[in-house]
């Protein structure tokens, strides 16, 4: 497992007339993977989506989705692609099942997992009742269970877990997290980075169409320059001694290049004796917020 | 781990189908609609001559003709209600995106949507107007049976036509419209100007009497607009169709061209709706 690409971008760039939505964007995720796929309203991440349904094909570029090279329409009835758009209401005069039981339907599936599906989801109380008398939460999930309905190898999601509360939002990543370990990709499109910060494996920052970063997080981190936070109550004593610490400190804080890091620690605690350490490592909404600044024409303060 | 599907594999046009029938039951639709033209047919059948101060049973070619008059406005409405919102309606609740990325083609998702939204015109229509019928036939021992199971038979059969034009008249509406307001706006522009404005158009130029306009011209006007089809087909060959009624009870088609008529309206606008489904922006 984690071995097989599942998708494979390649200088995707796609055109409406003379505005480009998407300019050379680049990545790949492997199975049993979790991609962040972030970026401001309008930067092409709906556009990213359509594309890899096979909705929309690229200007230019090459996408490869279980490897088939770029989507020819008819034949994604072979492929096992998941989706569940951004604020999807569904037939609210049709009870839970009704909906799911349409779905699966159309995608040739079995009362059997749309009753597996409906329990596995915690609906099961609600089956019988009208879509209206759902909860957000409850409606989501319904949602959800849609989107697995054909047990797939690459799951979109589109905000999932916008306008959820703490508890829903938490049900829906343990069960992305299950699905991850059963080996399905799983592309979340998605602004609540602190929700997602610790379900990923990679990201893709897009900013007005164009790719500012993508990678795992310890290779956003070093593409950033970020730098790592390391604090102690014991700090300024320590470091007394050496003029190029205190250089780079503020407080009881220091701001050191991650690659530094190793080396800092090991003298800290070695050379100057404290032993009451914390170190903050760049986090995903810092990373984000450098690259867009940065893509503004910003210069990110937090260097 | 992933299921063999073919044996759960029904038709999606089916599928499409049986949830609009589904939708439209509950939200109460194919009651109301049924209600409307039930108290439409029974109250024009049975109630039509008190307007003349009596309450006497109409002849057969009368009450056609009542009936067609009144449902060429109500038809049309009724149609695009319930198909104005078919497509900018799923499209705002995010659901014909998410249908897109199914396995299913447009042609499939328009024939779906077309046959559920059919099947409850039919059924409305057969239900309210073969009831009228039922009843007449038991109640009222002046007619032909055969005769009057005739020309109900020919006035259910034009008004599911009408209704089945609408519906995608309907549907080319909710294809254009961005939002679902503009949606109910537009069709009742084209309620307006089906059903009313080439009428007036239609008699101003008969009484007007201008010479180039000869009964080969109304012949094409008619035609032209599906409401004028209805009409021609329910009152072709009534006697005593007179005045601005005439150019319809003797348009000179007869109705297996007027069918025909129907019928090609029918096939241009599923075409149209394709195209313009294929052309939608995502």
């Amino acid at each position: 497992m984690n071995n097989e690409l599942v998708v494979i971008g390649r200088h995707i760039r796609h055109e409406f007339g003379d505005f480009v939505v998407l300019d050379d964007v680049s990545f790949s995720l492997y199975q049993g993977q979790t991609m962040a796929l972030l970026g401001h309203n309008g930067a092409g991440k709906s556009t990213l989506i359509k594309i890899l349904l096979g909705l929309i094909l690229p200007s230019s570029g090459e996408i490869d989705i279980l490897g088939k090279t770029q989507l020819a329409k008819d034949a994604r009835a072979d492929l096992r692609i998941g989706y569940l758009p951004e604020n999807v209401s569904f037939y609210d005069k049709l009870t839970g099942e009704e909906i799911l039981t349409y779905f699966a339907e159309l995608k040739g599936i079995g009362p059997r997992k749309v009753n597996q599906l409906i329990e596995e989801f915690g609906l099961g109380y609600a089956k019988d009742r009208r879509l209206n008398t759902y909860s957000k939460g409850m409606a989501q999930r319904l949602g959800f269970a849609q989107a697995i309905l054909s047990e797939p190898e690459l799951l979109l999601l589109d905000e999932p877990t916008v306008g959820l509360d703490p508890a829903a939002s938490q049900f829906l990543y343990a069960k992305i997290d299950e699905l991850k370990r059963q080996g399905t990709a799983v592309i979340v499109c998605t602004h609540e980075l602190s929700l997602i910060e610790n379900n990923l494996d990679s990201a893709l920052i897009l900013a007005k169409g164009r790719s500012l970063a993508a990678g795992d997080m310890a290779a956003l981190r070093q593409q950033s320059e970020l730098k790592v936070k390391i604090t102690s109550p014991m700090l300024e004593q320590a470091i007394q001694g050496s003029a190029r610490l205190q250089q780079i400190s503020q407080g009881n804080a220091l701001y050191v290049d991650s690659m530094d890091k190793p080396e800092l620690l090991e003298y800290l605690t070695s050379q100057c004796g404290v032993f009451d350490l914390s170190i903050f490592e760049p986090g995903l909404a810092e990373i984000y917020h450098h690259y867009n600044n940065q893509a503004s024409g910003i210069c990110s303060q937090l260097k | 781990m992933f299921m063999n599907n073919s044996q759960f594999r029904r038709s999606p046009v089916m599928v499409i189908a049986k949830k609009e029938v589904r939708d439209s039951l509950r939200n109460r639709w194919v009651l109301f609609i049924s209600l409307i033209f039930l108290v439409l047919s029974l109250s024009v059948t049975f109630a039509g001559s008190a307007i003349k101060g009596e309450l006497s049973l109409p002849e057969i070619s009368a009450l056609m003709s009542s009936l067609s008059t009144i449902s060429v406005f109500i038809i049309p409405l009724v149609a695009m209600l319930i198909s104005h919102d078919a497509f900018v309606g799923e499209d705002e609740a995010g659901t014909l995106l998410l249908l897109l990325s199914y396995p299913l083609t447009r042609r499939q998702i328009l024939l779906g949507k077309l046959l559920g939204h059919s099947v409850i015109m039919i059924f409305t229509t057969c239900f309210a107007f073969g009831f009228t019928c039922m009843l007449l036939l038991l109640l009222a021992d002046t007619y032909d049976g055969f005769s009057t199971l005739v020309h109900f038979m020919q006035f259910i059969f034009s008004s599911i036509m009408l209704a089945v034009i609408f519906i995608l008249l309907g549907y080319v509406v909710s294809l254009k419209a961005t939002e679902k307001a503009k949606a109910v706006a537009s069709i009742l522009l084209l309620w307006f100007l089906f059903v009313l404005i080439y009428d007036l158009l239609l008699l101003t130029l008969l009484v007007a009497d201008l010479s180039f306009i000869n009964q080969g011209v109304f012949k094409v006007l008619i035609v032209l607009n599906p409401t004028d089809i209805y009409r021609a087909m329910n009152l072709i060959g009534i006697e005593g169709g007179s005045g601005s009624l005439s150019v319809f009870s003797d348009s000179g088609w007869g109705f297996s061209g007027l069918c025909g008529a129907m019928l090609t309206w029918i096939s241009i606008l599923v075409a149209a709706c394709y195209v313009i489904f294929n052309k939608r922006p995502l």
